[in-house]
């Protein structure tokens, strides 16, 4: 017996040494810069269009750039191409009719990227827009691209076996969300949708019928990548592009691997955003983000010139942020996903238990749980600062701990009685434990109803659900308010399933704001949306504005150029280089 | 037995003949076989020191509610503004204090100690529970299929093959959230004792297999023993049969398989914590503090170590008492 | 003999049908809605009706199942959206991972094999020779410690273990390479050197149970009466314990192991998820989050084949090793 007993109580006793030896924290508080904002406008000279795009100080040619995700990238199909770590690589085999000019700081400019310029609006209402095709762009086999294949690549689109991709092109053509039936790919291979015409070959036109002002920004999106019919593969285009970029894929081992070398037919004049400095990009799928921030840390062999793509997980924040080695290996940024507890406006119709909701929430404390600055950045206005034209304000002004007492104030007595519908994650567990606290102690009685993680998606986007707070967050496809308040804020748009609309508010009056502002030149917009995002909150205070995610990755001490894309929070790898 | 797909818990085999019987035992010596266990267990000081700290587990489990009055802290209390800006706790070892004995969860900043507590609490309802639920499932199909054979017998035993050809993990992933919502309504709480029950009866769907063989076995060597066919032949009627004749000499294989199938549930539980599905946030359980302290081994390691700790002490007493218990129950054992 | 195999394989071949049929409607009766997964942010419930109905989702379940298992046996044409024809063994398109699903299992079975059996190997090793140590020095303190130790091994939680492994030997001290897959054919040293924590996390679980058994089954057949006969007729002491006691004492334990690899090829969730691996078992779990039905039936069903087999294999063996066993 002794030996048993001496083995289990030799293992305790080192251990509690170990943890006495660990010296005491003392705290001190983690400062991260949150404040920038973006500038964005579209290029109006087309020499900011055309290439090259300047060289990266210290960048040179050669080596492997590998990017660890946990999550594989199921499918490489630019036109079915919206999850993040999609948009991000897709600029370097497909290029787009317009793309983003970003230093990761802010500044951002939508250029011309096949087209010479972003757009012309030919009658100066946003119902015709025409692109003209720059030369000397090439397909990986050499032959150029024109206007014919970049409208395939959108006719393509129409397609409903090609599900996944963005919509904005296909329903603004056919002025319908039922497109697929408004134009059938399948039966019209040879021709084009409605309102998409080639007058020759390097012009694309497009035609609505409603304005559409915000075309030149959906048109960054993979979507208008260039694609020959006769390279058309249907679903499996999605493990062998055909690229246009600076490379081209050359092996797809599915949920394993990715390999993208250079293509040489890519011509870098033409370029004004890409270079070509790795002779290639590794994918590699399935480490945990915990495992590769660790191999990242580590810095060995391979894992020099890797950057672990997902964000530091909450639980090392505090070992990467310590560890002053590692400052030059991080990137930190906030995003533009913005995180709100949405409230149902159909279930909680009185304005004052909404204003409640908002001065009882405890944001200080909800950062901590979700892991400190590094993670999530307090946000009280509906557009994340990330936006164009962003201004900062607090309709509901609580201090960081929240106001428990104003909160009372307003509910006069009341104990509402509501239902959090949280996902059954991990993470959203402890942020929805962390709310009920606050709301409670403000007087509200809260019971959390858990909902299966995959499911709670689709079920918060159902008219009538049963839940009368949620939390949500919203990743806008473009920096711009019109792409953020009228996609979530219009009542008229509101249906049966699919909304993006959760908090299910309709205002008649802010309806019509959304129309006149949405008429208006999109490099004038940005300021009109700033306002109407106060005049929504203070006048109906229809979500409780949360947090912003916050990038923070970590990269390999070879790792170069890489930076947080301005647009959608994750790594740009246009830049990225093997330092020697 | 069957919950083998948890890599993590081990189907820790049972020896065919380790356990063959009290009946020869009750010829060598003039106690009863119970009291022979239970000499041989005083003596054994591995089982006093394990079967000790078993019942100051259960002792502490059921006592949870007195150990939160007098220690002032409740599970569900936070204490944020002992946490610094990462939301990892201030001053020592994952700020373990005089108030707080084994310090703050990061983030939440709930109370460790009281936690485990109440989760150890979790922990041993659902395996204690679970195992006897498997123990019963096990003793009345395992005898059944047994003592009657035939094409019962060959029933049970496809159930059998059947039940352990299911991947356990898979199922419970699919079948928690599922029983969940077609019990409740959308927006009604799902009591705490709701996700206990659904662990349960998972546990006990899977685990009764191990048992169910195991007595199946010894009913057959039984059936073709002196004393039953004698009293077969006295004309004794079923009833008899089984309660009188048959189940006094099940005890050792069913004890055996309890002790085993305890710590497979304790860590059962985590298992599935650890492929999230099991029970909410509010709930205190082993299994999901484990889980989430794992990725704090670099920055808050007095967080993984205590729950990791009692977890272990757990099991390794549970097996360990088990482990004695074998060596009593089996006749042939001189130690 | 013939008989026994016949019956036994009718009675695996029944049991694989159930298995089928269970998954199939445990899937149905999921709360998620297959077919939402496919739709992207802004989705209208016309076109999702279309979609279901292209994937056969709104047929009666007997002919979606009928279908399933017809493909199995001949293949069948699935959709434009699912890759179009699909060969028999025909196990459907998976939308999450946009490939057929007999693809992901021919990626994803060799990496649980390559787990598993080096694991149980080292398993075996360790607990056949801890168990021989103990009961060799029967009730000294190195049967003591021994089973003491694998009591305790067994005691610890394979992803603590695995997370303090990793640390340790992979990001501290950078000993072992980070854990990964390499084809055994391509380069057998990564192979080994990605999954040589994996191996030893699972041996030291499984190893105690194996040094129990055996230890038990070789001081009962030491005991018994042939093997005094043998000690009686001269022979050595390892002559012995090495020709009649081991043997007899190695069959459980061969029965146990069987059955134990056959459970454990049908997927190592946790050390796949501990060790970040992307095996049969983790392949699964993500199925079921998806709610990817073909990949779930596909790793459900070959889990299931697994355990079958292998319990075939060792009433085989039983009756191959131990001649009192009657086959009937």
């Amino acid at each position: 017996m002794r030996p048993r007993v001496a083995v289990a109580a030799s293992g305790a006793f080192v251990l509690v040494a170990a943890l006495s030896a660990c010296p005491a924290n003392t705290g001190g508080n983690p400062a991260v810069d949150s404040g920038r904002q973006p500038t964005g406008v579209l290029a109006t000279d087309p020499k900011d269009s055309t290439g090259p795009a300047p060289e990266v100080a210290g960048a040179r040619r050669g080596g492997t750039f590998t990017i660890l995700r946990e999550t594989p990238i199921s499918h490489l199909d630019p036109q079915r191409t919206y999850s993040f770590a999609g948009l991000m690589a897709a600029p370097l085999f497909a290029r787009t009719l317009t793309t983003w000019k970003d230093d990761g700081a802010g500044n951002l400019m939508l250029v011309g990227d096949l087209a010479e310029t972003p757009g012309r609006d030919v009658n100066d209402d946003c119902r015709v827009w025409e692109f003209t095709v720059k030369d000397g762009v090439r397909f990986e086999d050499g032959r150029p691209v024109t206007a014919r294949e970049i409208a395939y690549g959108i006719a393509r689109s129409f397609d409903p076996d090609l599900a996944g991709g963005p919509t904005y092109l296909q329903e603004w053509l056919a002025d319908t969300p039922q497109y697929d039936t408004a134009w059938d790919f399948k039966a019209n291979r040879t021709s084009l949708p409605p309102g998409l015409s080639t007058p020759d070959g390097r012009t694309l036109r497009f035609e609505f019928a409603r304005p559409r002002c915000d075309l030149p920004f959906a048109a960054s999106l993979p979507a208008t990548a260039p694609l020959p019919p006769d390279r058309d593969t249907g679903v499996n285009l999605g493990n062998a592009p055909f690229s246009s970029g600076p490379y081209q894929v050359t092996r797809f081992r599915a949920g394993i691997e990715i390999v993208m070398e250079r293509n040489e037919h890519w011509d870098a004049a033409t370029d004004p955003v890409r270079h070509q400095y790795p002779d290639r990009f590794v994918w590699s799928f399935g480490a945990t983000p915990d495992a590769a921030a660790n191999r990242v840390i580590a810095d060995s062999g391979a894992d020099q010139s890797a950057l672990s793509w997902d964000y530091v997980p909450a639980s090392l924040v505090a070992r990467v942020a310590g560890d002053a080695a590692l400052r030059s290996r991080t990137l930190l940024s906030p995003t533009p996903s913005a995180n709100q507890l949405v409230i149902n406006n159909e279930r909680v119709t009185d304005l004052r238990v909404r204003q409640a909701l908002n001065y009882a929430i405890d944001r200080e404390g909800l950062v901590k749980v979700l892991g400190g600055p590094h993670v999530a950045v307090p946000m009280t206005t509906l557009m994340p600062p990330a936006t164009i034209g962003h201004r900062a304000y607090d309709g509901y002004p609580a201090g960081p701990n929240g106001d428990p007492e104003k909160a009372r104030e307003l509910l006069g007595g009341q104990r509402p009685e509501l239902v959090l519908g949280a996902a059954d994650s991990s993470v959203e567990q402890q942020v929805a434990t962390q709310l009920k606290g606050n709301l409670e102690r403000a007087g509200f009685v809260i019971t959390i109803r858990n909902i299966p993680d995959d499911a709670k998606f689709d079920e918060i986007k159902k008219r009538g659900n049963p839940w009368d707070l949620y939390l949500s967050s919203w990743a806008a496809d473009w920096p711009s308010g019109a792409s953020i308040l009228p996609v979530l804020y219009d009542g008229r748009a509101i249906r049966a399933t699919g909304n993006s609309n959760e908090s299910y508010f309709d205002d008649p009056t802010i309806n019509a704001e959304f129309d006149r502002i949405l008429a208006l030149p999109p490099s004038e917009q940005g300021p009109h949306w700033a306002q109407l995002d106060e005049r929504i909150m203070r006048e109906h205070a229809p979500v409780v504005p949360l947090y912003v995610d916050v990038a923070y990755l970590v990269h390999g001490s070879k790792a170069g150029g890489a930076f947080v894309s301005s647009v959608f929070g994750y790594p740009s790898l246009v830049n990225a280089h093997v330092e020697p | 037995m069957s919950l083998s797909p948890v890599d993590g818990t081990v189907r820790a085999p049972i020896e065919p003949g380790g356990a063959a019987g009290g009946s020869r035992a009750r010829r060598t010596a003039g106690r009863s076989p119970g009291q022979l266990v239970w000499l041989r267990l005083r003596a054994d000081r591995t089982a006093l020191v394990s079967g000790a700290t078993l019942v100051l587990f259960l002792l502490v489990a059921l006592a949870a509610p007195l150990i939160e009055l007098a220690y002032g802290i409740g599970p569900q209390d936070q204490f944020q503004g002992k946490l610094d800006g990462f939301g990892l706790p201030l001053g020592h070892a994952g700020g373990v204090s005089g108030e707080h004995f084994f310090g703050l969860e990061p983030g939440l900043g709930r109370d460790v100690f009281i936690r485990l507590v109440y989760g150890l609490r979790t922990s041993l309802l659902v395996a204690v529970t679970a195992a006897v639920l498997t123990a019963v499932i096990g003793v009345v199909l395992g005898t059944l299929a047994g003592y009657l054979g035939g094409w019962l017998d060959a029933v049970v035993t496809w159930i059998t093959d059947l039940t352990l050809a299911l991947p356990f993990l898979v199922v419970a992933l699919a079948l928690t959230p599922m029983l969940t919502l077609r019990l409740h309504g959308q927006r009604d709480a799902v009591p705490p004792a709701f996700g206990v029950g659904v662990l349960i009866v998972i546990f006990a769907v899977f685990g009764w297999t191990g048992t169910a063989r195991l007595v199946r076995g010894q009913v057959i060597a039984l059936r073709e023993r002196e004393f039953v066919a004698a009293a077969r032949a006295s004309g004794a009627g079923p009833g008899h049969m089984l309660f009188r004749q048959l189940l006094p000499n099940l005890w050792a294989p069913i004890l055996v398989s309890f002790s085993l199938a305890v710590p497979q549930f304790v860590t059962g539980e985590a298992a599935l914590s650890f492929i999230g599905v099991g029970l909410t946030e509010e709930t205190p359980s082993f299994g999901r503090m484990i889980h989430r302290s794992l990725g704090y081994l670099q920055t808050d390691p007095a967080f993984v170590f205590f729950p990791g700790v009692l977890i272990f002490a757990l099991v390794f007493a549970v097996n360990l008492f088990g482990d004695a218990l074998r060596d009593a129950l089996d006749p042939k054992s001189s130690r | 003999m013939a008989r026994f195999l016949v019956k036994r394989t009718l009675s695996a071949v029944l049991t694989l049908f159930a298995v089928s049929v269970l998954t199939f409607l445990m899937f149905f009766a999921l709360p998620r809605d297959p077919v939402t997964g496919m739709c992207p942010k802004n989705c209208n419930p016309e076109r999702l009706e279309r979609v279901r109905q292209e994937l056969g989702l709104s047929d009666p379940l007997v002919d979606q199942y009928a279908g399933y298992m017809k493909g199995i046996v001949t293949g069948r044409d699935l959709g434009g959206a699912q890759g179009g024809h699909c060969d028999a063994p025909c196990l459907g398109w998976s939308y999450v991972n946009n490939e057929a699903v007999t693809d992901t299992l021919a990626r994803v079975v060799p990496v649980t094999l390559s787990i598993v059996i080096p694991a149980a190997i080292l398993w075996l090793l360790l607990g056949v020779g801890l168990g021989l140590v103990s009961a060799l020095r029967r009730g000294t303190w190195v049967d003591r410690a021994a089973i003491g130790c694998t009591l305790a091994g067994a005691s610890l939680q394979l992803y603590f273990v695995g997370a303090v492994l990793l640390l340790v030997f992979v990001y501290t001290l950078g000993w072992l390479p980070v854990p990964s897959y390499t084809s055994l054919f391509d380069d057998p040293v990564r192979w080994a050197g990605g999954l040589v924590l994996a191996w030893l996390s699972l041996a030291l679980l499984f190893s105690a149970g194996y040094a129990r058994l055996f230890r038990a089954q070789l001081l009962e057949t030491l005991g018994e009466d042939f093997v005094r006969t043998a000690r009686a007729k001269g022979l050595s002491g390892s002559a012995v314990y090495g020709r009649h006691a081991l043997r007899a004492a190695i069959t459980p334990v061969v029965t146990v192991a069987g059955l134990d690899v056959g459970a454990a090829l049908g997927g190592t969730v946790i050390t796949e998820t501990t060790f970040g691996i992307q095996g049969l078992g983790r392949t699964a779990v993500d199925a079921v989050r998806a709610g990817d039905l073909p990949t779930i039936m596909a790793t459900v069903l070959v889990a299931a084949v697994f355990v079958v087999l292998a319990n075939m294999l060792v009433d085989l063996l039983y009756a191959v090793i131990d001649p009192r066993v009657r086959l009937g």
